[in-house]
């Protein structure tokens, strides 16, 4: 008689300790946002501190960098909200003129590293959205037309058919043809194969899409040309 | 960089004169902030690395902006210091208090009850967004401070007036002044102005605020089931809105609903589990309904909260002991054991906490006996307690009941009651110090007993509803077994057995109704029950 010798089972630490994998993400992902915030504030003071004009680009190339992953990852964030349901925009009146001035002094920094003065066009407009929520998709857009755009970045408010519009305007090459397109379709995945998952365009839509007005609901549209003809981002709300 | 169209309102602030103070626990971020704030022309600037040095740096000197960073490392937050010095005035409606943070400010907000800061600063700062937040405010303060000035000398139908007024001449500011319109009517009691505001500000739109601001109407005007409504609509649309379910648990509340309250508070508890007024709220609700596990619970968080807390209270200590005592009564389970230890150490911090706070210490006392009573620990109890035998009635109400309620447990009955009797001498117009006098003699029992006797209670007036007298009588009678002095219970009792008796008397019945009778005849002359006693005393003494 052979004597069978049952294996054992590796106890599943999962159902011992029912932590959400997600939530140690948001966890991390809230822990590494904080110490870029940290990061981008040395760079800044660093900037004042060495007026010396050599080490200007790679400062740029920083700043861009480091901004860039500190949006992406408040837009995880965000989207960690949404996933769980607890994000719902919060509508309040807020006066355009201070609310776009208030982010486009987050980027100044770059933009005179980058010699550029942006073109402001807000006129003293009020509208209704959730100033976080929108604050996050403004920075994450300007962020990305001061990195393409040539010299020339634009930003101006307005009313359009009963919507609100912010418009960011370049005068770089453009956004590239297939993502025009995917963004005329409704969004559904992130392409991971990418080096560019678009995490800002799809974080972007769905901020858009919480903005809602009885049945109308906010969208985003990218197009080419423009004012300045390069690429332009607009975001309209209800 | 905005050319400003509606001048009319932008005024120049003069740097030179503001005094400003900085509080960060990093060195580095204090000195680069003097820095921003120099070049700005700021002329006079403090700093501080803490908490405790910020509202002693406010105590004595008047600043007009407060930067405060939200995360200040051990000991008290920014929200704590905000609190203090809103609470002890120490910061005028005139000043800014801008809090700055490395979080979104929505994470913030949700902690904050009654304070919020005037603004928000997200981390990382520069010069320019220093700049532009910062004179942005300043703008707001300065085109709102005739109002401002006027809440703060609590002026309210000036800064009504001044609100009106400012309304259409500040297109920019007008949610700010709606808000504190309406807000300002809320208090003033005029109940149909402020709807009004939040009735039009919705019919534009479905806006959080002015839905809220609606229900908090209808609660102050008792219209509890709309303003339920009201609240369960927006908190379908905002489920992160904190402020909607502290709203919700009171108008369920008041509106005879003290468990879905319970429930409804605990959920804003766990979404936002620092704000200590919440808990305090949430642990007051549970104790109410005799709910000692979640009661415990929530007043255990009431306590730690209050380690850096302007609303640190012997109270919370005292909420926590006393649902501790109620869990640990009776019970010597490890769980009864840990119970009552876990009280008795927290009745000791009241005297580390607050030395000054006698009368809470008393009623610590007494509490400490009923727990080493409930533990078969007699002679620990005697030994309090004989401190108090044949003394006057002294301490406070909370004091004086603590102790009765300690007198019953250890069967000392009598000693309570007289006790019991010349408190309500004492407090002779007060409705409220009555019917908890009136409440703690119907029920002198332990929580369990309490609860028994409730539920057999509620079988009896079902049964006696259905018509099934008999039934009914049994569970009256079974739950006076356990508080035999209960006054509604025993006239309870007496209306089963006149219904009983309607066709046909019956001797055994009526010996009954005159012992129920005889427990309650010492009845006050203003007690609630005195009409309902009258009525049946004469219906029985009529009977053959």
């Amino acid at each position: 008689m052979t004597q069978s010798v049952k294996p054992e089972v590796p106890p599943r630490a999962g159902n011992e300790h029912p932590v959400e994998f997600s939530m140690i993400m948001a966890s991390a992902v809230h822990d590494m946002k904080n110490s870029l915030g940290m990061l981008l504030h040395s760079l800044d003071e660093l900037r004042r501190e060495l007026p010396d004009q050599t080490a200007e680009s790679r400062m740029n190339t920083l700043r861009y960098e480091a901004e860039r992953v500190h949006g992406d990852l408040v837009q995880l964030l965000g989207l960690y909200r949404l996933d769980q349901d607890s994000l719902s925009a919060r509508l309040e009146e807020h006066y355009l003129p201070d609310f776009i001035e208030a982010q486009m002094a987050r980027h100044k920094p770059l933009l005179d590293g980058h010699c550029i003065t942006p073109d402001i066009a807000v006129g003293p407009l009020s509208g209704y959205f959730d100033a976080d929520l929108l604050a996050g998709v403004i920075n994450d857009t300007v962020n990305n037309a001061i990195r393409y755009t040539r010299k020339r970045i634009r930003i101006s408010a307005f009313q359009r058919e009963n919507m609100l519009v912010i418009q960011v305007a370049d005068d770089g090459a453009g956004y590239p043809d297939a993502m025009l397109d995917t963004t005329r379709q409704i969004p559904t995945s992130i392409d991971f194969q990418q080096g560019h998952t678009r995490l800002g365009l799809f974080f972007a839509r769905e901020i858009a899409r919480l903005h809602r007005n009885g049945d109308r609901y906010g969208y985003i549209q990218l197009s080419n040309g423009g004012p300045l003809g390069g690429g332009v981002f607009e975001i309209l709300l209800p | 960089m905005v050319a400003r169209s509606d001048s009319n309102t932008a005024s120049v602030i003069d740097y030179s004169r503001l005094r400003v103070l900085v509080v960060d626990d990093f060195e580095n971020f204090r000195l680069s902030m003097r820095q921003m704030l120099r070049s700005m022309g700021v002329g006079h600037i403090d700093a501080c690395s803490d908490g405790p040095a910020a509202v002693q740096a406010c105590t004595y000197e008047a600043f007009d902006v407060v930067l405060c960073d939200y995360n200040l490392g051990a000991g008290k937050n920014g929200q704590h210091v905000l609190e203090e010095l809103r609470h002890r005035k120490l910061l005028r409606r005139t000043s800014l208090f801008i809090m700055v943070t490395a979080e979104t400010s929505r994470e913030m907000v949700m902690g904050a009850r009654e304070y919020q800061p005037d603004g928000y600063l997200t981390k990382p700062i520069n010069q320019a967004a220093l700049n532009q937040r910062l004179g942005a405010l300043l703008q707001q303060r300065a085109a709102l401070k005739p109002i401002n000035r006027e809440i703060d000398l609590e002026n309210y139908p000036k800064a009504i007036s001044l609100c009106t007024r400012l309304l259409p001449e500040q297109p920019r500011y007008r949610t700010w002044i709606l808000k504190t319109l309406s807000d300002l009517y809320y208090q003033v009691g005029d109940y149909s102005h402020a709807r009004r505001i939040y009735e039009d500000v919705l019919q534009s739109r479905d806006i959080a605020w002015a839905q809220l601001g609606l229900g908090r109407i209808l609660i102050a005007e008792q219209r509890y089931p709309e303003a339920i409504d009201t609240l369960q609509s927006l908190l379908e649309k905002q489920p992160d809105l904190i402020e909607a379910y502290d709203q919700l648990a009171q108008a369920l509340k008041l509106g005879g609903k003290p468990g879905a309250a319970q429930k409804v508070l605990a959920r804003a508890a766990e979404l936002s589990p620092n704000a200590i007024l919440r808990q305090k709220q949430l642990a007051r609700l549970a104790a109410q309904n005799q709910d000692p596990e979640n009661a415990s619970s929530a007043w255990r968080r009431t306590v730690e909260l209050g380690a850096h807390s302007i609303h640190d209270h012997p109270d919370h200590y005292l909420g926590l002991a006393r649902s501790l005592s109620d869990l640990a009564e009776d019970d010597d389970s490890d769980s009864g054991r840990s119970h009552a230890t876990e009280a008795i150490k927290t009745l000791k911090l009241i005297t580390k906490r607050f030395p000054d706070a006698e009368d809470a210490q008393a009623t610590g006392r007494w509490l400490e006996a009923r727990v080493h009573w409930g533990q078969n620990r007699q002679a620990e109890a005697d030994a309090i307690i004989s401190e108090v035998v044949g003394t006057e009635v002294s301490g406070s109400v909370d004091c004086e009941l603590e102790l009765a309620r300690t007198l019953f447990t250890l069967d000392r009955k009598q000693e309570a009651k007289t006790r019991l009797y010349a408190l309500s001498r004492r407090y002779e117009g007060d409705a409220q110090v009555q019917a908890e006098i009136d409440a703690l003699l119907d029920e002198p029992v332990s929580f369990r007993k309490r609860l028994k006797a409730r539920r057999l209670t509620r079988q009896g007036i079902r049964a006696f509803e259905s018509g099934q007298l008999r039934k009914a009588a049994e569970a009256f009678r079974e739950a006076l077994e356990l508080v035999p002095d209960h006054i509604a219970l025993n006239l309870n009792l007496i209306q089963v057995h006149l219904k009983a008796m309607d066709s046909t008397p019956d001797a055994a019945r009526v010996t009954e109704c005159r012992r129920c009778l005889e427990r309650v005849a010492d009845l006050p002359e203003n007690h609630p029950q005195q009409r309902r006693f009258q009525a049946l005393k004469s219906k029985v003494e009529s009977l053959p």
